[in-house]
């Protein structure tokens, strides 16, 4: 399990929002795990704000917030305000000071008004939004995210991204996993991508988008993908993958491609037996830089 | 033939669900060692006060420990089901309830006659109860009706299971209820009359007693009329549980109780 | 941020944590009253064997004994859950990730079972008294009081020691069920220690609960607990820094070998 991220080695500034995306499996929240103390690497080191995660656990722990996605890490017969109450005494905040930061939470993930209400009744994006009130209650200056949007609606994902950006532009450092490219896409200063235990590639979301070989890619719709043609396009000159995305009647392959490679014909020529749709280029997304490096690893 | 079929393989399957709940980390230390230390509670506090024998408070606890198994089996059996969600699929299905049920109630009446033997086996070796061989026979029958009746007992409270959520809770109440009323650790005549009654409406209170006679060298046919009461009581409350089932079944298809958690 | 000193700090969060805890155990009103219930059947049923007993102090006897029954089932059935529960709920691993000790984080949550046992004791009490008519004389209150506070609080020790030992396992609920009968009788609190072998006995005697109910009986019948109830503290002390090192011990195996989380 630590063997999986053997190879993981990255470095985040401070202030910047940084992305680590990667299958599931890929040893994202074991790194993550270990950066937050709680696992202990087998070998290698890490350092987070300066201090040692084996040797100053305590120190890490205290500088640091750590939220995860999902229905876990609440008690949900309890109220939000006392689920706060409880961990601001685990992160030993002053007494005097913790009310009104808890209120000052709750405002900030526009849960005022319900913190008297047991968790249980919470939606899932509510409580997504209480996870993160509780990892920031001691004001950490490094904040693990690690899948948060994960089951919430599109609504609930959009106020969570907006307050994901909220706490960059306060100046907090912040380190995020996610499925979602756009996500990743629309918040990440830097990204790094790991597959099976290391980074395959590391930097800005518009540098790994052009990454993507061509630097276009070709959707072409199809219907009823005939056997074998699959194949017969990917082993065209000059297309280095394809991904197929099934939708309800149709099926539609993303071709990456060349930069100069002038395969529109190719491709038609070569699905003779399919029916083919709507055909267009498009510009690349961070989706599509993602699935050629997990793809071609 | 096809409700028979039914019997059997939902019986079986429900027994394969039920022991894989039933892990030997949950099996031995829950129906095998704790029926022998509440033996031993007992038998020990019977001697501390002097009354009563070791075999009066062996036999009654061996036998009344039935319940566990009998109750929590069938109760766990339908919340475990409502747990996975599998228990509305299979109450969408057309499927003929009573051998449906009475399937599932199989494989839990087999383990509380194999729990009881076991207590009453071990039990009778640590403490050095003579039980003559001739009685084991008669044990194990007397022991297989207990279960069964229990099992009835148990369809009731399964039935209540799908509509409460604390389903071990209810089994642990019915448990205790059982404990004080069956004459496990008081001679019946020693209750004041108005549980006196309610004993004799109970299951295991006949079985109880007959086993105790057994012990002592009844032969079947003294011990004959509480064995055909222990089953008569079974069997009403096996079809009141069914009965509830099925209410239930209605009532919870109206209030959307079922795959509430 | 500024941080407290830990001299005002460790109490006040003990404090607050023990009553977030009390309220998590006391939402399920159901599991409550089975919490009092249970232990009021074999009460019952020891009462009954008892009352044909000619002398009345079997029965006070008999009664402060089972009360002691209600506190003991209180820790060994959900101490042994207790962190099986926050594993699933994943607030494991939150406490672990905080700076608090993990060692202190789990002294409310078994000391706020124990308390759970205090009202069950209240009950049991109670229910001899009304059902069975059994005197509830105590010849020193204040020397009961305290026995009755230090008792629960050694006991949690042993909840605690629990708790920590049996967190790996996922069926440690089962092992919880199971301690429950032979605490009861190894620990004295309806039949007397000499009825048992020497080996038992000796078990017996490094139980807190053991010496706990026996200061118990000491202070309500006029006799000076004082002893008793040193040894029962100074056993629950022991075992809570066992379960202190312990704690430690097994979260830094859970660190390397990834058991914390069940994903």
């Amino acid at each position: 399990m630590v063997d999986a991220v053997r190879g993981v080695n990255f470095t985040i500034e401070r202030g910047e929002l940084f992305g680590l995306l990667g299958p599931n499996g890929a040893g994202k929240t074991t790194t993550i795990k270990m950066l937050t103390t709680l696992l202990l690497p087998t070998g290698g080191s890490a350092t987070v704000l300066g201090h040692d995660v084996v040797t100053s656990a305590r120190q890490v722990r205290r500088d640091i917030g750590y939220v995860f996605g999902g229905d876990r890490g609440l008690y949900d017969r309890l109220s939000a305000w006392d689920n706060l109450r409880y961990f601001a005494e685990l992160y030993g905040l002053p007494p005097a000071t913790q009310r009104a930061r808890i209120g000052e939470l709750l405002e900030l993930v526009g849960l005022a008004g319900r913190e008297k209400e047991r968790v249980e009744g919470f939606s899932r994006g509510m409580k997504q939004r209480l996870h993160i009130a509780r990892g920031l209650l001691h004001d950490p200056e490094l904040i693990f995210l690690d899948e948060p949007s994960i089951g919430i609606d599109p609504v609930g994902a959009r106020e969570l991204r907006g307050t994901i950006a909220r706490l960059k532009e306060s100046g907090k450092t912040i380190l995020l996993t996610t499925h979602y490219m756009f996500e990743a896409d629309e918040l990440c200063d830097r990204i790094a991508v790991i597959q099976n235990g290391s980074v395959v590639a590391e930097g800005k979301p518009d540098e790994l988008k052009k990454r993507v070989s061509a630097g276009r890619v070709l959707e072409v719709e199809t219907f009823g993908l005939a056997e074998g043609e699959l194949e017969a396009v990917r082993a065209l000159a000059g297309i280095h993958t394809v991904a197929v995305e099934e939708r309800e009647t149709t099926q539609v392959l993303n071709i990456q491609a060349e930069a100069d490679a002038e395969i529109t014909s190719e491709v038609l020529a070569a699905l003779t037996e399919t029916r083919v749709g709507r055909v267009a280029w498009r510009e690349p997304t961070l989706e599509d830089a993602y699935v050629e490096l997990v793809t071609a690893s | 033939m096809s409700s028979i079929r039914l019997f059997f393989v939902g019986g079986l399957i429900s027994f394969r669900a039920l022991f894989s709940w039933l892990s030997p980390w949950i099996y031995i230390p829950s129906l095998l060692i704790a029926p022998i230390f509440q033996i031993l509670l007992f038998v020990n506090l019977g001697r501390a006060a002097d009354v009563g024998s070791d075999s009066f408070y062996l036999v009654g606890n061996a036998i009344q420990y039935i319940a566990i198994p009998c109750l929590f089996g069938i109760a766990n059996t339908i919340a475990g089901e409502r747990f996975t969600s599998t228990l509305g699929i299979i109450l969408a299905s057309p499927a003929r309830r009573i051998p449906l049920f009475l399937g599932r109630a199989l494989p839990t009446l087999a383990n509380g006659w194999i729990v009881a033997l076991f207590g009453l086996s071990v039990g009778s070796l640590l403490l050095g109860v003579q039980v003559p061989g001739s009685a084991w026979p008669k044990i194990m029958l007397i022991a297989l009706v207990a279960a069964a009746s229990c099992t009835g007992l148990g369809m009731l409270n399964a039935a209540v299971a799908l509509r409460v959520r604390e389903t071990s809770v209810l089994s642990n109440i019915t448990f205790g209820i059982l404990l004080i009323f069956c004459g496990v650790n008081v001679p019946l005549e020693m209750l004041p009359d108005w549980m006196a009654h309610i004993s004799s409406v109970l299951p295991l209170t006949h079985a109880i007693e007959a086993a105790r006679a057994v012990v002592a060298g009844a032969d079947l046919g003294t011990v004959g009329s509480l064995l055909a009461k222990e089953a008569l009581i079974g069997t009403v409350f096996c079809v009141l549980g069914l009965v509830a089932l099925r209410f239930l079944e209605d009532q919870s298809r109206r209030t959307a109780s079922l795959d509430r958690m | 941020m500024t941080r407290r000193s830990p001299l005002l700090a460790v109490p006040r969060f003990l404090i607050v944590a023990w009553w977030i805890q009390i309220k998590i155990i006391a939402t399920s009103a159901f599991d409550g009253f089975l919490q009092v219930v249970w232990p009021l059947f074999f009460a019952t049923s020891a009462f009954l064997v008892y009352r044909v007993s000619p002398d009345p102090d079997v029965m006070v006897y008999a009664a402060l004994g089972a009360s002691m029954m209600g506190v003991w089932s209180a820790i060994a059935t959900t101490a042994s859950s207790a962190l099986q529960r926050e594993r699933f709920g994943g607030t494991l691993e939150l406490m672990v990730s905080s700076p608090t000790p993990f060692a202190l984080t789990l002294i409310p949550i078994t000391g706020a079972m124990a308390s759970l046992g205090l009202y069950s004791m209240g009950a049991t009490l109670l229910w001899g008294w009304l059902v069975f008519d059994i005197p509830l004389h105590i010849a020193s209150p204040v020397a009961f009081v305290a026995c009755v506070l230090l008792s629960i609080i050694s006991v949690s020790m042993v909840g605690f020691m629990l708790s920590v030992t049996v967190v790996r396992y996922r069926t440690a609920w089962a092992l919880g069920n199971v301690l429950e009968y032979p605490g009861w009788l190894l620990c004295g609190f309806l039949v007397p220690l000499s009825m048992f072998p020497d080996w038992v006995a000796g078990v017996s005697r490094v139980l807190p609960p053991t010496w706990a109910v026996q200061a118990i009986r000491e202070s309500a019948n006029g006799e000076s607990p004082w002893v008793s109830l040193g040894i029962c503290a100074a056993l629950g002390l022991a075992y809570g820094i066992v379960a202190a090192v312990l704690s430690e011990n097994i979260l830094r195996s859970a660190r390397r070998q990834a058991t914390l989380s069940l994903t």
